[in-house]
């Protein structure tokens, strides 16, 4: 039985530290967010931390979510795509075709959590940092749209390794994911959610305090969160834009 | 759709411990390139966790603006004209000038323990040189804490898994101060690693920090009353009886805690009595409980009487040396001639250092591992004063400010190229060291600082006791494997180094720190913080605060971290000043308007960014920018606020007191816009379905 990749964040455990933001930029070669991507509204972060303001001060707080891609199984951006570039593998991750892509961009425009991200411009590096790319991971060209992809690379790499293993199962815990590996409060937990004795399922199944951002539009994310716990919350609604 | 095979690649993949700073990592080696940083998962204070600064170390092998070879000055001092030279070349005219130069050399480097700490004294000694040490100056105070406090000269760590409530007092503990990525560990363990207790996290600072922003509740304070608060807790433990009178005034001697009523202290300190009396109960009642206390409450010129107050709490408690508490660190397990973790330079040493330097004392400075003219403010004129040494000398893989003073630099390997052995401070608790090893071979023509400094001496006709550096490093394991204890079991010298390069480590969970003494051993006076600046003339507080991503700086070369967002204003690539919004109103600023910051040592322009959890009187700049070079992805990028800093120092340690300046701030008419993560994308708070759910217990 092939698994079924997913997810589960705990914002009670995040504390906005980012080693996931840098972590994933060194595992896929995303191109570097210069100060001129910036002002363009263009940074790449495949998964990036906002930051929400709650109440006022001194009653105020600052709340961190990571957000990578959702993974969703009806995912509103497959559909739409004119060239099938993007594509649900049967192990339930949202990928992207890059030598498909036509840079129709309507992906982009139908995803709500606006984790696709479109190369406006050809990747550059300077000549000597192009030592550290990851040779598992194509550089995308300009033109192309790219997201998270779960680390494909690493999945494809364990799979590999098992079949050669004599077409034994994963073991969980043998593919992670480079933002759930750096993460320092193991806030992000990885794995194959049919596993009943993987962690992520475990932690899936049993937990109270699960949610998925967006639930409502019925996209069916694999990406579920915990929800943040604050003993003294002040009243909803009063939250600003990240 | 047709399903690929898997992409094939020509290459290997080698996995390889080394170490970093507090933490064991294991990188990821293709071809001979070093890809990707993951932390040891057996290394003890880390276990598998990495932060943003770790991952990015890959940056500094190949960066493009590297040193790559040796580098003889061409133009004045300062001016960054270079030519290329040979390393025989260089080495002895090194070798020369340490010869000629005997009595009058200076040696500048960090705080070094282990054997790259043995090789510099040995140097030293050998070539009858001085030796002072650089280290950010609110680390001075906190050592000067934990000894007078705890006893030690290594800093403890904490056992968040079992702590029930925690205050921390301006110690930005998750993201910046000493061992984030240790503490961030134990406080996901802290929060959600315990079936039927979620740790409570209150924090006491006067700028909410990416750590406070985590707190369950934040109480925003008037800088520099960290201790004043922390002398009110303890008078209400006592008074409510809540905690022993007798310990509290062992714990406290020479301090009477009756002028230290809540009433007394909270308009001072910028909060509610109430507050106060509620704090101290919590942490009376919430036990094991543990207070910390560091970063900005050890900046001010009270820091020392900060630090000590709030450390002392644990005292009350009972949570020294106990589970949930503050865990002692035992010493590293050297030899006595391999130096463990002590205390740089303070400020006002530093001053006596400038003077020499200007009286022409030393014909010969070297400096390794340590930007001082960069890190120290400019009021001290280090940088001046290196003008006038005969000849500075630089080991650097970078054109930092300091190396950019050179007349010679001397390129080193960087973090990924070297060898070393590192007894992490704060250490796990128990006994650990990092073996680290070059994980690559060097990227340029760079050499190892030890191995420089060992054929400097043999130059100049000294001999230090190893031919190479790594001997040296070879030599502390073989003394680890001579206590026969400790994780690694091997039947040979040879066998016992290549378990410890394995394994990344040594490390001994039996061997604690002895059991904590009762009390403080040294009382210290209460202090009220003093500040530069007539308040009706400067009417804000400057506070300067370390980086997220970039520290203090040390780190602003990599292009991962100046494109990081900072946590609460999701600035990058940029300095900025945080205002209160009614501040922002009063002076008609917004965020983007660039002001400028006008203090009595000097004024520099700096765009605003309205922070709603900014202290309305407090303007907070982040430290990291203002480099004049230090590569492309530093150079001329912001400000440093320690160059508007007034040299006032801490009353007791001579350190630097860098949040003791008041400040003006004036508009400019001008505007830019300041590139920051907010705005990327749309993101917001959903009317009945928010991104974030917040629930106020588990159940």
């Amino acid at each position: 039985m092939s698994p079924r990749w997913g997810m589960v964040i705990d914002l009670d455990r995040c504390t906005g530290c980012q080693a996931c933001v840098v972590a994933c930029q060194a595992e896929n070669n995303i191109p570097i967010n210069t100060e001129a991507v910036y002002l363009q509204h263009r940074a790449i972060e495949w998964i990036r931390v906002e930051r929400y303001w709650d109440g006022e001060y001194p009653n105020i707080k600052a709340r961190y979510i990571p957000v990578p891609c959702m993974h969703c199984s009806e995912a509103p951006c497959e559909p739409v795509c004119p060239v099938y570039a993007t594509y649900h593998t049967p192990e339930g991750i949202n990928m992207q075709v890059y030598n498909r892509c036509i840079g129709t961009r309507y992906c982009a425009v139908n995803c709500h959590w606006h984790v696709r991200f479109f190369n406006f411009w050809e990747p550059k590096w300077p000549e000597s940092l192009q030592n550290q790319l990851n040779p598992n991971v194509s550089v995308r060209s300009r033109g192309v749209m790219e997201k998270c992809t779960f680390c494909i690379q690493r999945i494809n790499n364990a799979e590999q390794n098992a079949r050669l293993d004599g077409g034994r199962p994963l073991r969980d815990g043998e593919v992670n994911t480079a933002c759930a590996q750096a993460c320092p409060t193991r806030a992000i937990v990885f794995g194959d959610l049919d596993d009943p004795e993987s962690q992520v399922a475990q932690i899936a199944n049993t937990t109270t305090r699960g949610y998925k951002v967006l639930a409502e539009l019925g996209t069916n994310p694999s990406v579920l969160y915990l929800k943040k716990i604050d003993p003294e919350a002040p009243a909803h609604g009063g939250a600003e834009s990240a | 759709p047709v399903l690929n095979p898997v992409d094939l690649v020509f290459g290997r993949d080698n996995w390889y411990a080394t170490a970093a700073g507090e933490c064991g990592l294991i990188v990821r080696v293709f071809e001979g390139r070093a890809k990707k940083v993951e932390g040891n998962p057996d290394f003890p204070t880390n276990l598998g966790a990495s932060d943003a600064r770790a991952q990015a170390l890959v940056q500094e092998v190949y960066h493009p603006d590297r040193i790559a070879q040796p580098l003889r000055l061409s133009g004045a001092r300062g001016s960054g004209e270079y030519q290329n030279a040979s390393w025989e070349d260089v080495l002895t005219e090194l070798g020369n000038d340490v010869n000629g130069a005997r009595g009058a050399t200076l040696v500048i480097t960090p705080p070094l323990s282990g054997p790259m700490g043995q090789v510099v004294n040995e140097f030293v000694q050998a070539v009858d040189a001085e030796h002072v040490t650089y280290e950010p100056e609110d680390r001075i105070v906190l050592r000067e804490a934990v000894r007078r406090v705890f006893g030690t000269d290594t800093l403890p760590t904490l056992d968040l898994a079992n702590t029930n409530f925690l205050v921390s007092f301006s110690a930005d503990f998750l993201h910046t101060w000493i061992s984030p990525v240790q503490f961030s560990r134990q406080y996901g363990e802290f929060r959600q690693g315990r079936e039927d207790v979620r740790g409570t996290y209150w924090h006491v600072s006067s700028r909410m920090d990416g750590s406070a922003a985590n707190a369950d509740r934040w109480l925003p304070i008037t800088p520099g009353t960290e201790g004043l608060v922390a002398l009110a807790m303890a008078q209400v433990m006592v008074s409510e009886g809540l905690v022993d009178r007798a310990v509290a005034e062992q714990v406290y001697s020479g301090i009477s805690l009756d002028q230290y009523a809540p009433d007394a202290v909270a308009e001072t300190a910028g909060i509610s009595a109430e507050q106060i009396t509620e704090l101290a109960r919590r942490f009376a009642e919430g036990q094991p409980s543990v207070a910390i206390a560091g970063s900005l409450a050890a900046a001010h010129t009270n820091g020392l009487f900060n630090l000590t107050a709030v450390f002392a709490l644990n005292y009350l408690v009972g949570s020294v040396g106990q589970e949930g508490g503050i865990i002692l660190n035992p010493p590293p397990p050297f030899e006595s001639d391999v130096p463990g973790p002590s205390s740089g330079l303070p400020y006002s040493d530093w001053s006596g250092v400038v003077n020499d330097l200007n009286s022409g004392r030393y014909q010969l400075v070297i400096v390794y591992g340590v930007d001082p003219v960069y890190g120290l403010p400019e009021a001290l004129g280090l940088r001046e004063a290196l003008a006038n040494a005969g000849k500075v000398v630089a080991l650097s893989s970078f054109l930092d400010d300091t190396t950019l003073q050179a007349d010679l630099i001397l390129p080193v390997h960087t973090t990924l190229e070297s060898w070393g052995l590192i007894a992490p401070d704060p250490g796990p608790g128990f006994q650990a060291v990092a073996l680290q090893q070059p994980v690559v071979n060097p990227f340029v023509d760079s050499r190892a600082a030890g191995d420089i400094l060992i054929e400097a001496a043999t130059a100049a006709g000294a001999s230090l006791p190893w031919p190479t550096y790594e001997d040296a490093v070879r030599a502390a394991v073989d003394s680890l494997r001579q206590l026969n204890r400790g994780n690694i079991d091997a039947p040979d010298a040879k066998q016992y180094f290549v378990m410890a390069q394995a394994q990344g480590g040594w490390w001994d969970t039996s061997e604690t720190a002895e059991s904590a003494p009762d009390a403080p051993e040294t009382p210290t006076p209460a202090a009220q913080p003093e500040y530069a600046g007539d308040p009706g003339q400067f009417p804000l507080y400057l506070l300067p605060f370390p980086s997220n991503s970039l520290g203090y700086g040390e780190t602003a070369n990599l292009p991962w971290l100046q494109a990081l967002p900072d946590p609460m204003t999701s600035a990058v690539w940029s300095s900025w000043v945080e205002l209160n919004p009614t501040t922002a109103d009063r002076l008609g600023v917004d965020t983007g308007d660039v002001v400028r910051l006008v203090t009595p040592r000097g004024s520099a322009e700096v765009p605003v960014y309205v922070n709603p959890a900014a202290h309305p009187d407090v303007a907070a700049v982040p430290m990291g920018q203002g480099h004049t070079d230090f590569g492309r992805y530093a150079k001329g990028r912001g400000i440093n606020p320690l160059d508007l800093v007034e040299p006032a120092t801490e009353s007791e340690t001579g350190a630097l007191a860098w949040a003791g300046t008041r400040v003006r701030v004036e508009t400019t008419g001008r505007k830019v816009r300041l590139p920051r993560f907010e705005g990327q994308v749309p993101a917001f708070q959903l009317e009945g379905a928010p991104i974030i759910e917040v629930i106020p217990s588990e159940h």
